[in-house]
């Protein structure tokens, strides 16, 4: 049937050769297209006739957009533009010229309105460029984003990013996967902010310097994931004595993602920066046991600078160091879901000047290494408060009969009934000049086993040198108080 | 439907005058036993008579009286069967006579009734005769033992071992390398992620036969290796059938337990379908569901209130287990007295099972290796021991229409079943965050779910034959729709910490709600075509034919997490059912309860796939040599199969994921060549060999982007199609080479020994393996391993004891064992991952045991059958050797499914009238054994890795035919 009628149409044509050839017509859509800033792989489809016994080609000239198909034949009643519009704001257009073979043209213009600059940029898609974020805008997580090896990702101080909601395989998150980095470098006036959409806190608030949520309590966790740094430094896991699996996968990333392997050789490997950064109400689970911390940094490398780091009420760990070797410094941990200070795999880097406000886990659960390879870190110079009114940890200090860890100058107030370092016997576990503010004669309904190591003291003498996080949430918030 | 059933029943009276009588029968050949067309009937005092049809049956109405019934066909010998009784509205019954071919020293053959009818079944000479081992039950058979369910028949089947009181398996072979048919037509099961149909549906009245072959030949479907079960259902009933039974069951563990453990369901669950308690709000369905982010307090707190308030388990009592059954039939003549006279055929049967189950000390754990190679032991990461309670419903509904002429016969026979099973379970859970991968943390969970299931299947079929010329054309279509879903898994897991118990993500988990659906439709059509002639002197067969199969799944889960939106305080003690209370949903503080959407838009969790097999084969049974019978055939298989679905990469947004859109995952022309040769060293013993080429296919959830979590034991099953590290993402079907040996020796009344050796070669096995680089959680993939090989002997045998003393005449025994050595070679991601976690003097091989494969099993009963008492009794006893079940790899250790010793009494007792009722008593695991599966170390103690404990129960049955 098809193809009877195909063929009465080529008789037609035959019929009328010979004959004056009708003039081709352009005809634009008689609606203006609309088009976010900046838009690339947009389209405008225009009509076009031609006579039929003859032939025709087609040239599109842009105003304000730039045409990626300015020229070519035309085949059928539509010829469709592509085009990427401009950063520009307002009126563009696109006028299309066809000429036939008997050299016979039509043009037609298409009206096209390119939208203001979104202050938001939602991102769907993994970073495999360099690329930069700005203060003036919102980033919002689509999805969990991975910088991906060799790309590098510049945040300007005051930007803001959100999370969108999600648990198990939906949580967002900002994954630096191995080989990638971060280049986060806020200042104490112009912090960036990790949170959810639900935060309504927007750049010109921190650049206010108002750095609270305007509507949400430091309380609320879950919302999204958090922020996953992965590096290349030597990790101590279960397997890695064996030479074909020398990496795992990071807590709170599905198996299915292969960017959530961390671990390697290079100890001096780097990462980036991260420097004033506040991250809020994040940890979303996939999965029980499995979720994602404030802070991750898997076997991230001493090459890599991380210090002034704020995370809110996150539903997991504030902080959870897998290996590595970086060291952090100046950390504010409040109201997290699980624990506050957490290490696995022999991290060997340094925790330096710290605060750990309520979580409801542990305020450190310090695991020893998992494989063959040893190592052990240091963490001094803070101060902890155990439970206030609403929120009580777990325990004061946990620790491994296998952990490796020296603990310096930590003071713990607020400690309540029940509450205690968890282990005394741990060999390689160094308790240096913790001071928990009880009665000296209590001191040991909070440590577990006697004696009391010379090195767990009473008293009440805050450790950790508030005066720096005076950028936080935290502090502007009055949490940080009594330490 | 309620007319037409009393049609049925009317009309063997309306056609029949009472006063009449019939003499009914199937004549077959006693070489092979199969079914003689057109041997002469003749009832000698009445001069008239018929002629049997293409089943080989006949049936002619006479008045009372007493017979002699003449049966002649050329070229055999004539058989006259004398003093055939026939009472006014009764069958005279005479199933599977057999004609010899006449010989000059016996042209005619005189027997009386009482003697033929006891006789033995057609089917061991079948058997005998067959082109493929093996073995089977037939109606008659069946008739004598008295079980009442398929399930039970088929345990009388030499190799055949019962798995969880339904699935049948052969030869030790798990789900995979088996296959179940009814009616020669596959159809899925109400599991639909097993190859094998539960058999308990089936009441025994209703099946012809259930037939094993355990190997393969052209005309059978190739993605068999084990063994292929038939149940062939009856069309014409021999005799009127209407019986009702009921049944009753006790566990002093599950039945009548005030501890039971139940949750509150919907009003329909006794029907085996929720009436809605537990479907998923309308608002969770769509994209964006209600959180306190955009959306008002009102939306939110209307959303949280949309789903079913019950999270926590109930303590009640169980009822006693309990069954009931009706099953009626008949055949019926159309057109009295009339040579060409044509019938009508039909079954019907409804059944009705309720269980409880109750199992404590239920266990599910995790293990690890150290890493000090010196540290032999193996730690737990988590613990989780509890209870579980579930009822289950089961109901079925069988029904065929069967019509037949002396050359054409056509049937419709359509089954329905619904089955509803809902669970409760509460656990302990431990966490040692000393473990790899762990944060440590003690809890408590409540579990609920609930699994409903249907399936509908119609067979229409056609089969006719020619009179003379020897031709049989058979069709078959078969369309069958199965639908799995469940609805609102829920589990609520408490962690306690030493001053507070509140949910923790980071530990125990925030409640979690569940919901999977599954749809799957299949059409398989069939035609075979065979012709008989005679080859050199001999009958020979030429089989040919074709096949198409279609089957298509549409899959998705939906997941739902509770967040809080303040801090959480919780009345103390705390537990499940004090959760979701007003105060404490969104905006109320504390806690502030809302669902959050693990839904990614388009869904990961979400898929579609489709096969088209089409299949052609043709086969040739001849004799070239005298005594050795020959089968050759080949086997064509075109198996596309296409997915819909996307990794979770895609689905969140990034272009730079998969995304398949109906595109092939596998595709594949095979060819199956098989050759089976029988050579007859004696009248009874044959000496049998073959070769065949077969294949096993993944699943659909095995070739798919599905995370699977089972939210009782936490485990996750990911589909194969995720790439990982060294797992390129493409699983491949597995292909197998089986040849087989054996030597059989048939003796009088059904006793056999025989002795089979088999060696099986398989390319590209499929394995469940521990995805080694994930250690928080614990997950699982189907990949390829190396290949595979196995051999074994199989023993097996049929014994009377009345060798022995003539008192135990009516005892046997019978045992069918079967040792198996396989062997894998392991991949090199494999061996080096067990190098690297190898002990101090431990030597890692580069092979293994194949995963699923017993090293042995045993199959062993002793039966005391006497007809004239009318009693049966019976002890069986199975056990399958230690089968790896999980391929550890690493950290992991393997974990083996341990022996389960399966020891069963039954004793059923005919009586009454004309033997009508029918009383059984049974004991199933008398031994008390409890399911486990356990983690193996070198030189560790063994760790459980999953336990069940089923207790001893006892039932009885009544059932009376009318």
């Amino acid at each position: 049937m098809l193809a009877t009628a195909l063929i009465f149409t080529a008789c037609d044509g035959d019929d009328d050769g010979g004959s004056t050839f009708a003039d081709p017509t352009v005809t634009a859509p008689s609606s203006v297209k609309e088009v976010a800033n900046g838009a690339s792989g947009e389209s405008v489809d225009f009509t076009v006739s031609v006579d039929a016994g003859l032939t025709a080609t087609y040239t599109a000239t842009g105003s304000g957009v730039t045409v990626t198909n300015g020229s070519g034949a035309v085949s059928g009643g539509t010829v469709t533009i592509n085009f990427d519009a401009g950063t520009v704001a307002g009126a563009a257009s696109i006028t299309l010229t066809v000429t036939d073979s008997e050299n016979q043209k039509a043009s037609g213009t298409a009206v096209i309105d390119i939208a203001e600059d979104e202050k938001t940029v939602r991102l769907t898609s993994n970073i495999s460029a360099d690329a930069t974020w700005t203060a003036d805008k919102v980033y919002v997580l689509g999805g969990r984003i991975t910088v991906l090896d060799g790309a590098t990702l510049t945040i300007e101080p005051g930007t803001v990013i959100k999370g969108e909601a999600g648990t198990g395989a939906n949580a967002t998150a900002l994954l630096i996967a191995r080989g990638a980095k971060l280049m986060a470098e806020g200042t104490a006036a112009l912090p960036i902010i990790f949170t959810s959409v639900a935060d309504e806190i927007q750049p010109e608030d921190v650049a206010a310097g108002n750095y609270a949520s305007p509507n949400l309590d430091p309380v609320i966790n879950g919302l999204w994931g958090g922020v996953i740094v992965l590096g290349k430094a030597v990790i101590s896991a279960s397997n890695d004595n064996d030479e074909d699996v020398s990496e795992v996968q990071i807590e709170g990333i599905p198996t299915s993602d292969p960017n959530g392997l961390y671990g390697g050789t290079n100890d001096a490997d780097n990462s980036g920066v991260i420097r004033y950064i506040s991250i809020r109400h994040g940890g979303a689970n996939i999965g029980s046991g499995n979720e994602i911390n404030g802070l991750t940094l898997g076997a991230v490398g001493s090459a890599t600078v991380i210090e002034h780091v704020e995370i809110v009420s996150n539903q997991d760990d504030g902080i959870e160091w897998f290996g590595g070797t970086v060291n952090v410094n100046n950390v504010v941990v409040w109201n997290t879901g699980d624990d506050g200070i957490d290490t696995d795999q022999a991290w060997r880097g340094t925790l330096d000047n710290f605060v750990v406000i309520t979580p409801a886990g542990h305020n450190f659960e310090l695991d020893g290494p998992e494989g063959s390879f040893l190592g052990g870190h240091t963490i001094q110079n803070g101060s902890v408060i155990a439970s206030d009114a609403d929120r009580v940890s777990e325990d004061l200090i946990n620790v491994d009969a296998n952990s490796i860890v020296a603990l310096k100058n930590i003071y713990i107030t607020g400690a309540a009934e029940g509450q205690k370092i968890n282990r005394i016997t741990a060999v390689d576990v160094i308790f240096d000049n913790i001071i928990i503010n009880v009665p000296a004669a209590d001191l040991g309904n909070y440590v577990n086993g006697e004696p009391v190591p010379a090195g767990i003291v009473a008293g009440t003498t805050p450790q950790a040198d508030t005066s720096v996080f005076g950028w936080t949430w935290a502090s502007k918030a009055g949490a940080i108080t009594g330490i | 439907m309620k007319q037409l059933l009393l049609l049925l029943f009317l009309l063997p009276a309306w056609l029949l005058s009472a006063q009449d009588g019939i003499i009914r029968g199937s004549v077959i050949e006693d070489s092979n036993g199969e079914p003689i067309i057109g041997a002469n009937i003749l009832i000698q005092e009445l001069a008239t008579g018929t002629t049997t049809d293409l089943d080989g049956t006949f049936s002619v109405d006479v008045a009372p009286g007493i017979y002699t019934l003449q049966i002649t066909y050329i070229g055999y010998q004539t058989l006259n069967i004398e003093t055939v009784e026939v009472a006014a509205g009764q069958v005279a019954l005479f199933e599977n006579i057999r004609l010899a071919e006449s010989s000059l020293e016996l042209a005619e053959v005189v027997v009386t009734a009482k003697v033929i009818k006891t006789s033995e079944a057609a089917l061991l000479t079948v058997k005998k005769n067959s082109a493929v081992m093996m073995d089977g039950v037939s109606s008659a058979k069946m008739k004598l033992t008295g079980d009442a369910t398929a399930v039970e028949a088929a345990k009388r089947v030499t190799g055949v071992s019962v798995e969880g009181g339904k699935y049948v398996y052969v030869r030790g072979l798990g789900d995979r390398y088996s296959k179940t048919t009814l009616n020669n037509v596959e159809i899925p099961g109400l599991d639909p992620d097993r190859n094998t149909l539960q058999m308990d549906i089936f009441p025994t009245n209703l099946i012809d036969n259930i037939v094993v072959s355990k190997n393969f030949t052209a005309d059978m479907p190739a993605d068999f290796t084990g063994g292929l079960l038939n149940v062939e259902t009856k069309d014409f009933p021999e005799e009127k059938i209407f019986n009702v039974s009921v049944s009753t069951s006790y566990n002093p563990q599950m039945n009548l337990n005030s501890d039971f453990l139940s949750y509150e369901g919907g009003a329909t669950d006794f029907l085996g379908y929720d009436d809605g308690t537990r479907e998923l709000p309308a608002a969770a369905n769509q994209e964006t569901i209600p959180t306190p982010i955009f959306f008002s307090d009102q939306e939110v707190s209307d959303f949280v209130r949309s789903f079913n308030p019950t999270l926590a388990v109930e303590r009640q009592s169980s009822f006693l287990n309990f069954g009931a059954g009706l099953s009626l039939g008949n055949q019926v003549d159309l057109g009295k007295g009339d040579d060409s006279k044509s019938k009508l055929g039909y079954i019907f049967s409804i059944s009705y099972k309720t269980d409880y189950n109750f199992y404590d000390e239920v266990i599910n754990a995790e293990y690890q290796r150290f890493s000090d190679p010196d540290a032999f032991e193996i730690r737990y990461a988590t613990i989780q021991d509890g209870e579980i309670g579930e009822k289950n419903i089961l109901i079925g509904i069988l029904g065929g229409l069967a019509y037949k002429t002396k050359l054409t016969k056509i049937r419709l026979t359509a089954m329905r079943l619904q089955n509803g099973e809902s669970r409760a379970g509460k656990f302990d859970i431990i966490n040692d965050g000393e473990a790899v991968g762990q944060s440590g943390y003690i809890a408590n969970s409540d579990n609920l779910e609930y699994n409903e299931r249907s399936l509908s299947n119609v067979l229409l079929n056609g089969t006719h034959v020619t009179g003379q010329s020897g031709w049989e054309i058979d069709w078959r279509i078969s369309p069958t729709i199965s639908v799995s879903t469940d609805p609102d898994i829920r589990k609520t897991a408490l962690t306690y910490t030493p001053v507070d118990t509140f949910f923790s993500a980071g530990a125990a988990g925030n409640p979690s709600r569940i919901w999977r659906y599954l749809d799957e439709t299949n059409i398989i059509g069939k035609v075979d075509l065979t012709k008989k002639y005679v080859f050199k002197g001999s009958d020979a067969k030429l089989k040919f034919g074709a096949s198409h199969a279609f089957k298509e799944r549409d899959y998705e889960i939906l997941f739902f997490d509770i967040q809080f939106f303040a801090n959480q305080s919780w009345p103390n003690p705390l537990d499940a059912s004090l959760v979701l209370q007003d105060q404490y949903i969104y905006p109320n503080r504390p806690n502030s309860i809302y669902y959050q959407s693990g839904n990614n838009t388009p869904n990961p969790n979400a898929y579609s796939s489709n096969i088209n097999n089409t299949g052609a084969y043709i086969s040739n049974e001849f004799t070239p040599i005298r005594n050795l019978k020959t089968i050759l055939g080949v086997r064509a298989e075109n198996f596309t199969q296409r997915h819909t679905g996307r990794d979770q990469k895609f689905a969140s947004g990034d272009s730079s994921g998969r995304n398949l859109d109906n595109e092939v995952v596998l595709d594949a022309l095979d060819f199956f060549p098989s050759v089976n040769l029988i050579y007859a060293l004696t009248e009874s013993q044959n000496l049998r060999a073959s070769y065949s080429r077969t294949i096993a296919r993944p699943s659909f959830k095995e070739l798919s982007f599905a995370q699977i979590i089972d939210p009782i034991t936490n485990r996750i099953f990911n589909g194969s199609l995720f790439t990982y590290s060294d797992w390129d993402g493409n699983l491949s079907e597995t292909r197998i080479n089986n040849f087989d040996l054996r030597w059989e020796w048939f003796l009088e009344r059904e006793q056999i020994f025989s002795i089979s050796g088999f060696y099986k070669q398989f390319d590209n096995p499929i394995e469940l393996v521990r995805i080694p680089e994930q250690q928080t959680s614990t997950e699982f993939q189907p990949r390829n391993v190396g290949d595979g090989q196995l051999y074994g002997v199989e023993l097996e045998f049929r014994k009377e004891l009345d060798f022995l003393s003539p008192a135990l005449r009516n005892l046997s025994i019978s045992s069918n064992v079967t040792l198996v050595e396989s062997q894998i070679d392991m991949t090199d991601l494999e061996f080096n991952s067990r190098k690297g976690f190898e002990r101090t003097g431990e030597t890692i091989e580069r092979t293994r045991q194949m995963a699923g494969q017993s090293p042995f099993v045993i199959n062993a009963g002793i039966t005391y059958s006497n007809t004239e008492s009318g009693l049966d009794a019976g002890l069986f006893y199975n056990v399958k050797g230690s089968t790896l079940s999980i391929v550890g790899v690493g950290l992991y250790p393997d974990v083996f499914l341990d022996p389960f010793h399966s020891l069963n009494f039954s004793i059923i007792k005919r009586f009454g009238k004309d033997r009508n009722s029918t009383i059984d008593f049974k004991i199933a695991n008398i031994l008390n054994d409890k399911l486990e599966s356990s983690f193996r170390s070198f030189e560790a103690e063994n760790q459980l890795f999953s336990r069940l404990n089923p207790g001893i129960s006892f039932g009885i049955g009544y059932g009376h035919k009318f």
